[in-house]
């Protein structure tokens, strides 16, 4: 007669049909996870410790690392991207949410038009709209924003390749036409709001503004928080804006860390160079994430 | 249902995950975006020459990636292809066709992922890059015998690093400036003898200023973005500095002859005769079209063929809105004092990569192909198109008597700037071109920006420069006096 303790230790070990099924399910997303994430960061961070040469690596311990720190340009695109993260995702957050709370009152057929409108961007290309903003931003004379100046008696700016304008001109870029995700989120959340609240301010004579701090603003921060959190990491990773607009110049003031990074690792191949720039932008995102979460996230949970 | 499901996901998980590990030996011939030219059915073309034996007669499949040297030079290669298979019907080449925009990055991605093509379209400047990779291969021992000698050397040490040669060149592509010819005559120069003898940069001083009126600019360069690279390369060659390096392999963008030209860069900003503000590369062509430039620059033989279409489409309302008849004329750069006229040259060829599957034979037979684009007829029809002479003796026989179109003064003023162009020293280690290309992407390039902007002076430039390169290059690998 076989003891208690073998029997549960039998039925613990044992496997069942329905356990294989829900392997099989959680198996594709756990091997796509493996070999599109796990594997290049795992990759990445050997690659890092490399002189890598695609037939005979060298292992060159933290001399990519130190050669990173070392190079003036490497801080200067770290401070080009902190400027344009700091301006850009905050300035987003506060347009994607007036836009979403002026959009609400409509009725459902003229906010899906809206956001329609407001999504367009997001799903034309990059390039094509890299290519449309470029030509706004002629610095000739016959430029649009430069006719736009001189019809106000303004002088004409070299939108693009001053070291004044070519920053804020990115920026201006990325708050005009990105920010139909978010609009959409926004609109989301704000849906979700119960309308008692709103009914029960009425009847207290609040304001406009008052239901909009005291109602709205609170019950929308885990959606705050959501979209900063992912608008500070997609900000740190922002790349086409200037690789096609400006190429990072003039005096590389635009140069961003992830032009940076693409550039050192496929327009010079110094695959190891990128690596050890790349991980160290990663633990750069980490640490913010983290604090964003201490700072921000202690009472918001998903 | 649920078991049904699963079932299916890993099913097509599995299908998937084999696919993407299939063997690459086995190549499949529907290849996504490549090109395969197959055999043709007769195996031997009875007017060609002699062809070189091939390594061994086993099946092999050479792979190449070019951009569009011309406008239809996929459709050229696809026929170049079918003529060598001819001679070697056992040799399948496939073309993977990139446009200018992606080549570089699509070649390099494929380099490090150790699936180079075999044979890959290069300029002079990017070679340090794959050899740094260590994925540039040695052309000599593949090549077959005697082909060397059909290429003019001057064009092979621009193929030539640490006195190593990693490719064929196609051409050699000289950039200078265009004007238009009526405009420059009114505005009193001799534009013939210009083209014929040179001009001093005070000559060009004067020229650009006399042909400045209301609407017209006397000179326009594309300086934006990375067409900066350009106005430092050219007007470089008229300061004296016609190589990263000098002969003697020190950096040479330190020297007295980088003053003189970021002086002259700085006088030619603050004159108002060029434009103060950033010209895309499309745009200064447009403006010597329309009239609202007389000297532009970069400039190639080739724009003739541009200006000479856009003229017969002011008639059928095809030509760019407000362009007037323009008779184009190609210039050299204007030299500086104590400086030997020269013009900045740039080979253009084709080099030969190592990749997984690279073998001893398999590099004979890429050798065999390489020479065969590079030379003859198949180079000749290309440089025909740019209006250019080829480098090699057989693509000069094959271009004999062809009618380019070219008006007869253009032809000779450009002959006479490729004479002049001096190639680049051929000891130049794959490190020294890697770093100079990086101070030149990183250092001159952002800073001249400034400096055409109006946001730093020349001599700041001239300091950070020398900083940087004494940096890369050592204090004794900078060259700091004048190069004549």
């Amino acid at each position: 007669m076989r003891s208690k303790a073998t029997t549960l230790r039998d039925r613990r070990f044992r496997i069942t049909l329905e356990d294989l099924n829900g392997w099989a399910f959680i198996a594709v997303a756990m091997i796509v996870f493996a070999v599109m994430t796990i594997y290049p960061v795992v990759s990445a961070v050997i690659t890092s410790f490399q002189s890598y040469k695609p037939f005979g690596s060298e292992w060159v311990q933290f001399d990519n690392y130190k050669t990173a720190l070392s190079n003036d340009l490497f801080y200067k695109s770290i401070r080009n991207t902190a400027i344009y993260t700091a301006v850009t995702v905050p300035l987003s957050l506060v347009i994607a949410f007036a836009v979403a709370v002026m959009i609400l009152p409509f009725k459902r057929k003229t906010q899906s038009v809206f956001k329609s409108l407001y999504y367009i961007p997001a799903v034309a290309s990059g390039v094509a709209m890299s290519v449309v903003w470029l030509w706004l931003y002629d610095s000739s004379p016959s430029g649009l924003f430069n006719q736009l100046l001189t019809f106000f008696h303004a002088p004409t700016l070299n939108w693009l390749s001053s070291s004044k304008t070519a920053m804020m001109s990115l920026i201006l870029m990325s708050l005009l036409s990105g920010q139909g995700s978010s609009i959409i989120i926004y609109i989301a959340a704000l849906m979700g709001i119960d309308n008692t609240y709103f009914e029960a301010a009425e009847l207290d004579g609040a304001t406009f503004f008052q239901k909009l701090r005291f109602i709205v603003i609170p019950l929308c921060k885990p959606t705050t928080l959501f979209l900063l959190v992912t608008g500070i990491i997609n900000s740190f990773q922002v790349f086409m804006n200037a690789y096609m607009m400006t190429g990072g110049g003039p005096d590389n003031n635009t140069t961003m860390i992830g032009l940076l990074i693409f550039n050192n690792a496929f327009v010079y191949g110094k695959y190891g160079l990128a690596c050890a720039q790349a991980i160290m932008l990663a633990i750069v995102i980490a640490a913010l994430t983290a604090i964003q979460f201490k700072v921000a996230g202690d009472d918001v949970e998903y | 249902m649920k078991k049904f499901l699963a079932l299916l996901l890993c099913l097509c998980m599995i299908l998937g995950l084999a696919a993407c590990g299939g063997n690459n030996d086995q190549k499949d011939d529907s290849n996504d975006g490549q090109q395969t030219a197959t055999p043709p059915a007769d195996d031997k073309n009875n007017d060609a020459e002699p062809a070189p034996e091939p390594a061994s007669a086993d099946e092999d499949t050479i792979v190449i990636m070019a951009p569009p040297v011309t406008g239809d030079y996929a459709e050229l290669l696809a026929g170049w292809i079918t003529d060598f298979q001819k001679d070697y019907p056992h040799l399948k080449v496939e073309v993977i066709n990139t446009s200018w925009d992606d080549h570089s990055s699509k070649l390099s991605t494929m380099a490090l992922a150790g699936e180079a093509p075999d044979i890959a379209e290069v300029s002079y400047g990017a070679i340090g890059t794959y050899v740094e990779m260590g994925v540039a291969v040695d052309v000599k021992p593949y090549l077959p015998d005697g082909a060397l000698d059909d290429y003019d050397q001057n064009a092979l040490d621009y193929m030539t690093l640490n006195n190593t040669l990693y490719g064929l060149p196609l051409y050699l592509t000289i950039q200078a400036l265009g004007g238009n010819r009526q405009m420059m005559e009114e505005a009193g120069v001799d534009v013939e003898k210009v083209q014929s003898g040179g001009w001093t940069y005070d000559e060009f001083l004067t020229a650009i200023e006399a042909g400045t009126k209301d609407e017209t600019y006397g000179f326009v360069f594309a300086n934006s973005g990375v067409t900066t690279a350009d106005f430092v390369s050219i007007f470089g060659v008229g300061a004296g500095i016609t190589a990263n390096f000098t002969d003697d392999l020190k950096y040479a963008y330190t020297s007295e002859n980088m003053k003189n030209l970021l002086a002259a860069v700085e006088t030619m900003v603050s004159s108002g005769w060029m434009p103060n503000y950033a010209v895309e590369a499309g745009q200064r062509l447009v403006m010597l079209e329309t009239g609202n430039a007389m000297i532009t620059g970069k400039a190639m033989p080739l724009f003739e063929n541009n200006v000479n279409k856009n003229n017969a489409g002011i008639a059928t309302g095809e030509a760019v809105d407000g362009s007037i008849e323009v008779e184009y004329a190609f210039l050299p750069v204007p030299t500086m004092d104590g400086v030997t006229e020269s013009c900045f040259g740039t080979v253009d060829g084709m080099i030969m990569l190592r990749n997984n599957n690279s073998t001893e034979e398999h590099l004979k037979n890429v050798g065999l192909f390489l020479n065969y684009i590079c030379s003859g007829k198949p180079v000749a029809e290309t440089v025909n198109q740019i209006l250019l002479s080829c480098v090699c003796k057989s693509g000069r026989e094959a271009q004999a008597g062809a009618d380019l179109g070219q008006d007869a003064r253009n032809a000779e003023a450009s002959t006479r700037c490729i004479g002049i162009v001096k190639a680049p020293p051929t000891g130049i280690t794959s490190e020294q071109a890697a770093n100079a290309k990086t101070l030149m992407d990183e250092t001159i390039v952002p800073k001249f920006q400034a400096l055409l902007a109006g946001e730093t002076t020349a001599q700041a430039l001239y300091d950070e420069v020398c900083a940087k390169a004494v940096e890369l290059f050592g204090a004794d690998g900078c060259e700091m006096g004048f190069i004549q």
